[in-house]
């Protein structure tokens, strides 16, 4: 059978497109186009067959190229496959036979056939010519601010957003789910708004508050807790790739952890979003920028670093500028303008010009300039950065570079008066001094003098002068003055060049293939900026113009997508053509709208949405749901989202009574497995900072925490709008023998020991159970847990001296060790839950 | 179109996906494709994103392991004789070798202009096929008729971390899925016990790109590579925390079992099912990890023929790990070791360091393939061994001789399924500045081991950011000569 007598019957659209070839174009040949036809014909025929180089006079680029066709005429007829070039030359039926690297997959030839059939649809902007609008595409439109369908009274719906939700599920037949238990209501807006775990307490009086009012005291105590900003904000440096590590092969430590806290500050204060763009854009461009405002630039300071020798500076700068605008073109924009580096956009209205227009904006930081490829070099490479040391540890450094300014100067004389001596040192010495020595310097002492390199003299020079004991002496007072440098706080943040940089559009993206010169702009297809010479600045409120409509879509739809698993539109780093559309264009533009019409309050958008019954609902699975609407789009229920890699982190610590609270501050280096660090310090912190939220760990990025991970943890090494939610075998080994997990559950032990003093074994299974998952255990499930904690008490009471080995925490003097160690064990089931892994 | 597979994988595995969840706006198209889906693609059988899956055609080699040499020998003391170089040792570089190249470190050769550098080792002939081998590597030289050598290889970057993911991902910017990845990803795994894709490492220096350059992009975790550490618990967290005996930890993973089992049924997500199948695989894995690793198992004259000691850690004693893994399943080994930038300077460079890093690898590269082909497993396993460039024919202006990076030629070599062995590919000219016949690239290489694997490098794809990606980006042709 071939796929063709498939298509008829499930598409109707295209047949009707056939009918009049030409156009205008349905949607849904544009869209079969896009999908089944454009990535062949960019991937297998534009290589050669493209605008610039023509390859036997054809470029496949645009409609109008196929239509011209090449030295052998027209490519394409419309409506008529069976007389069109390009058909035969795929199908290999004529003397003409594409692509030259081998037959195309058959699928590729009968979706190209089945193209030229309905009469080659091809988007409108595309055919026209680059620079001009894609006016049919949705998100480029402007946000309107749909009114909410009217149901009738006493419905299900509550808020604005329901009523979007519920018009849509009645459209497809489909009913929502009745409203979450209070204990699962709890646990789910603790997890998602907080990161951590309810108290069996808190989760009680919920439970029995019967104020109307009750659920929304709750959203606020929670939306107040600055643990908030900790959660949200760790949403936020996903976007960022914040990373406390340079990237690349040396990937060096860097200091950029008060931007991270500046996130949670700006987040806890409700710091309006355009603003929050703004400063982290372009804050020191803002006029009298506070020092708050130039450290909220490290946003884009987070890019990689590369020092590895030999490197050419200039062009890992031009990459870090390449970053700048994708991250900022998808965080924003939702659009991938990094496609356009090398050549015009193929799927969006974007051009190889624009793109470096773009970058025109980012290409004027005062960094990397210069020569980085010595010591000296390699310190000034973060530059600029913002210090935050007390007038005395500026003193104090002052007074101690002077002093090694001295000393240096000394040390420099010194050896200078010594180099006479090094002809007589040479020829001094004896077989077994030379052996002594290191083989590149024994190679240059067999060579005459008169031959040896420059480079190669020096080697010989510093072999000298290390024998000496003055110059070590000197060596050694010099590194010791040297440690008593103050360490004071830095962190990397943006500056501007006096005079700007010149941009030109890179060949081939070649940063030493330099086009015509460009000058800072935005993309044609968005609003216009109408500023004559704009700056970065220009470019942030830009972003968050109200005549923006992408901006806003793109915020609400990412936030969106953390509490249903799924956004709006499903394709969260990309609103373009090939992106998905949104399931729900008019609830989505209601809350673009309703959030620039707040003052884009943050935590006002969290409140529409946590308040709102669709978020309320149940997760259960439903059979009816899961024909209809398998991936739940429709939101006839709640998704069960397995917490991200920290979060798993930071609720096996909420429910250990570990967790230590601290917000901010240095990054910290929790217990991981041995061996994972080959090359990276890693000083296992102690104390509080071992028991830190997952946000706090430090991230080398090329080795980091495995824990992280092994959960899912973006790499940090450009954006990430989505994290992945795998399953693996590895992530199970982590939870069951981890030595911090087993730490945890001894933690988890140690309170349940507190906390049920005198009670019976079910009690205190019970109290396990209401601490981990927010809820009572049913009767099979408290007999399964009672079991096992008599099982591992049996054993441990018969080999004691396992229970304390078992127990590597401190534990008081009067406790009983083999049932601390049971409880661990128990403990540990319940940090290995789905459940408790699970937001419900 | 794999794009129909992630449909039907996200119906039943929601967030199965990350970043590429495909929602309801392209069903109706989906369905449009989808017999052509059922052609062009593996079938994934949902929920087991391992589940083993045929290939595209039938396949020559059923699993791979690869020895990357990181920091990139130099072919002209390992595998490419020039007596040219020799006669010309310490002389200017001709002008028209140098003009409109880039080099790394290119500012040094500003003040002082790098001399020709003849090849630091002697070369001979062997086997019957005649390929002339340097004389550090004896093993290797004994097993040369086992071998295919490329000698045309070019790459892009010559930045060590950009080359390497380039050769392990097929790009040089980060993101790409590496091509163990894409291996798993297309055909499943065959290993109960242990994972589809394990990665070795060894050599004291910096791999440089780390864990990049085997996670799995934009593909699902499920197929990144799972790295063995050098410790005595290779595998992390394998080890029950001290004091619980094996009976109190089957009794932790049984309670665990049954209270997700009772949840699962509850709330009807199967993705608590596939979380019940990854505990399962962990407690095995508690019990098939140590027995794979303990090489104590081994006879004496198998370890001796690696150079491999029980409970140490080597390059030796990874490639026996790996034939141990590909033994019991495992479909795709990746071993780096590390050491081969030889510049020139004391750590690095052609007088003693090549010789130590030789000793090192030698040997035991020559036993993976020996010991492969006397348990029969030679036939359907590929072997691959080289690194991500080449080296100059210039010396460096150093303390000791050493070479620069060159991206314009290097070798590797190929043995086992599939290769036609006993044979050079390409030709380099006389100094072994450029390619003179059958350039190879990069994404031949990965199009190549696809193929060998039977799987068609432009049909082995994955929908992200709105368009089909693959291994091979936009290029890649088999390597017909190499082929059997």
């Amino acid at each position: 059978m071939s796929a063709r007598l498939l298509i008829w019957p499930l598409f109707p659209a295209l047949a009707m497109a056939q009918a009049t070839p030409g156009p205008p174009f349905s949607p849904e040949g544009i869209q079969f186009f896009e999908t089944a036809v454009r990535p062949t014909l960019h991937s297998q025929c534009s290589q050669c067959h493209n605008d610039r180089l023509r390859t036997s006079g054809l470029s496949v680029a645009s409609r109008q190229g196929l239509l011209e066709g090449g030295n052998r005429g027209p490519a394409i007829a419309p409506g008529n496959p069976g007389g069109s070039l390009l058909l035969s030359a795929v199908r290999h039926a004529g003397a003409l036979q594409m692509p030259a690297g081998g037959k195309l997959a058959e699928t590729a030839v009968v979706a190209i056939e089945r193209w030229i059939e309905i009469g080659a649809p091809w988007p409108e902007a595309a055919a026209e010519g680059r620079g001009r609008p894609a006016r049919q595409h949705w998100a480029f439109e402007a946000i309107s601010r749909p009114e909410p369908p009217r149901l009738a009274e006493g419905e299900w719906a509550e808020s604005p957003i329901d009523r979007f939700v519920l018009a849509r599920l009645r459209s497809a037949g489909l009913r929502p789910s009745p409203p979450a238990s209070r204990e699962t209501l709890i646990r789910r807006l603790y997890l998602d708004l907080a990161g951590v775990l309810p108290t069996p307490g808190e989760v009680s009086a919920f439970a029995e508050d019967g104020r109307p009012d009750a659920y929304q005291r709750l959203v606020e105590r929670v939306l107040a807790s600055p643990h908030y900003g900790e959660r949200w904000g760790r949403h936020w440096l996903d976007m960022a790739r914040y990373a406390d590590s340079n990237g690349y092969n040396a990937d060096g430590e860097r200091q950029i952890w008060m931007y991270r806290d500046w996130v949670i500050d700006a987040l806890n204060r409700d710091l309006p979003f355009d603003r929050f763009v703004v400063e982290q854009l372009a804050g020191d461009l803002l006029p009298n920028p506070s020092r708050q405002q130039l450290v909220a630039t490290g946003f884009h300071r987070n890019t990689l670093l590369n020092l590895e020798g030999g490197v050419d500076f200039e062009q890992y700068r031009v990459e870090s500028v390449v970053d700048r605008v994708d991250v900022t073109g998808i965080a924003f924009l939702g659009l991938s303008l990094g496609c356009a580096r090398c050549h015009d956009h193929k799927f969006d209205p974007i051009s190889q010009r624009e793109f470096y227009e773009f970058f025109a904006f980012f290409n004027n930081i005062d960094e990397l300039s210069g020569d980085f490829n010595n010591q000296e070099g390699r310190a000034r490479a973060f530059e600029p950065v913002l210090e935050f040391g007390t007038e005395d540890q500026y003193r104090r450094r002052d007074a101690i570079r002077a002093q090694l300014e001295v000393m240096k100067r000394e040390q420099a004389a010194y050896q200078e008066s010594l180099l006479e001596r090094q002809p007589e040192w040479e020829s001094g010495l004896s077989p077994d001094q030379i052996a002594a020595l290191p083989l590149g310097v024994r190679r240059i002492l067999r060579t005459a003098p008169e031959e040896r390199l420059t480079q190669r003299a020096g080697v010989l020079r510093n072999a000298f002068l290390a024998q000496d004991l003055g110059v070590q002496e000197r060596r050694k007072a010099i590194a010791a003055v040297t440690a008593l440098l103050p360490e004071i706080p830095r962190t990397l943040v943006m500056r501007e060049l006096p005079v700007a940089r010149p941009t030109h559009v890179l060949v081939q993206g070649d940063f030493l293939r330099k086009g015509e010169p460009v000058r800072p702009a935005t993309p044609a297809v968005l609003p216009p900026m109408e500023i004559d010479n704009p700056t970065r600045l220009d470019l942030a409120r830009w972003l968050v113009d109200r005549r923006n409509p992408l901006t806003p879509r793109v915020t609400v739809n990412r936030v969106w997508q953390r509490y249903f698993g799924a956004g709006i539109v499903a394709t969260s780093n990309d609103f373009g053509s090939q992106g998905e559309a949104p399931s729900h264009p008019g609830l989505l533009d209601w809350l673009a709208a309703d959030f620039v019409d707040s003052g884009w309050s943050m935590k006002r958008l969290h409140r529409r949405i946590v308040t709102s019954a669709t978020y309320r609902q149940q997760s259960l699975h439903r059979d009816d749901l899961a024909e209809a609407d398998p991936q739940n789009r429709l939101l006839g229920r709640q998704n069960r989202l397995r917490v991200e890699s920290e979060i798993v982190r930071d609720l096996a610590l909420s429910a250990s009574g570990l967790l230590a609270g601290r917000i901010g501050g240095p990054s910290v280096f929790p217990a991981q497995p041995p061996g994972v660090m080959i090359r990276k310090p890693w000083p296992e912190s102690k104390g509080a900072n071992r028991y830190r939220r997952g946000m706090y760990t430090h991230f080398w990025r090329t080795s980091p925490h495995p824990g992280l991970m092994l959960f899912d943890s973006p790499d940090a090494l450009t954006i990430a709008t989505r994290r992945g939610r795998s399953t693996t075998p590895l992530q199970a080994l982590t939870l069951l023998n981890d030595t911090g997990f087993h730490e945890f559950a001894q933690g988890l032990a140690l309170r349940l020991r507190a906390e049920t003093q005198g009670r019976d074994i079910a009690d205190r299974a019970t109290h396990a159970f209401r601490i981990c998952l927010g809820r009572d255990p049913s009767a099979p499930e408290l007999q399964g847990l009672v079991s096992l904690a008599a099982g591992q008490l049996d054993e441990f009471t018969t080999h004691p001296e396992r229970a304390g080995k078992a127990l590597t925490l401190s534990v008081p003097d009067d406790a009983d060790r083999p049932e601390l160690a049971a409880w661990t064990a128990v403990g540990s089931v319940l940090l290995n839950l789905d459940e408790f892994i699970t937001r419900e | 179109m794999t794009h129909r597979q992630q449909q039907l994988l996200g119906a039943t595995r929601r967030h199965f996906l990350g970043d590429c969840f495909v929602g309801l706006g392209s069903v109706a198209l989906g369905g449009l494709l989808a017999e052509s889906a059922a052609q062009a693609a593996p079938s994934v059988q949902p929920p087991n994103p391992l589940a083993p899956r045929p290939p595209h055609f039938t396949a020559k080699a059923k699993r791979v392991v690869y020895l990357f040499m990181s920091g990139a020998p130099s072919q002209f003391e390992t595998w490419l004789w020039r007596p040219k170089l020799r006669e010309l040792d310490g002389q200017e570089t001709p002008d028209s070798f140098l003009d409109g190249k880039r080099f790394a470190f290119m500012e040094r050769f500003t003040e002082q202009r790098p001399k020709l550098l003849g090849p630091q080792r002697d070369f001979r002939q062997h086997g019957q096929s005649g390929a002339w081998v340097s004389d550090v590597f004896p093993h290797m030289a004994s097993i040369v008729d086992e071998m295919a050598f490329v000698h045309s290889l070019h790459t892009e970057n010559f930045n060590h971390a950009p080359a390497k993911l380039f050769f392990n991902t097929g790009s040089t910017r980060y993101g790409r899925p590496s091509m163990g990845s894409w291996i798993t990803y297309g055909l499943g795994s065959e290993a109960s016990d242990l994972p589809a894709f394990v990665v070795l490492r060894s050599g004291e220096q910096n791999l440089m790109g780390g864990a990049n350059i085997w996670g799995s992009g934009f593909l699902p975790t499920a197929y990144q590579g799972v790295e063995f550490l050098r410790t005595s618990d290779p595998i992390p967290n394998l080890s029950t925390p001290r004091g619980f005996s094996r009976r109190q930890q089957r009794a932790r993973v049984e309670a665990v079992r049954e209270l997700n089992q009772a949840r699962l049924e509850a709330v009807g997500d199967p993705e608590i099912a596939t979380r019940i199948a990854a505990y399962e695989l962990a407690y095995r894995m508690q019990s098939s990890g140590p027995e794979l690793m303990d090489l104590a198992s081994e006879s004496q004259s198998t370890l001796d023929l690696y150079g491999a000691v029980p409970g140490e850690s080597s390059f030796a004693n990874n490639c026996l790990v790996a034939r141990r893994l590909l033994e019991r399943g495992t479909r795709f080994v990746q071993l780096y070791h590390t050491g081969w930038d030889h510049h020139g300077n004391r750590v690095n460079n052609l007088a003693d360091k090549l010789d130590e890093v030789a000793l090192e690898v030698d040997r035991a590269s020559a036993a993976l393939v020996t010991d492969l082909r006397q348990r029969g497993l030679l036939e359907d396993t590929l072997v691959v061994w080289g690194g991500e460039f080449g080296r100059t024919p210039m010396g460096e202006i150093q303390e000791l001789p050493g070479r620069n990076h060159h991206i314009e030629n290097f070798p590797m070599w190929f043995a086992g399924a599939g290769i036609k062995a006993g044979q050079t590919v390409g030709e380099v000219d006389d100094l072994g500045f450029f390619i003179t016949k059958d350039p190879v690239e990069v994404h031949d290489v990965q199009a190549t081991i696809l193929h060998l694997l039977g799987l068609d490098h432009t049909r082995l794809t994955f929908r992200h950011q709105g368009r089909e990606f693959r291994l091979t980006d936009i290029g890649g042709r088999v390597i017909r000569q190499l082929l059997a």
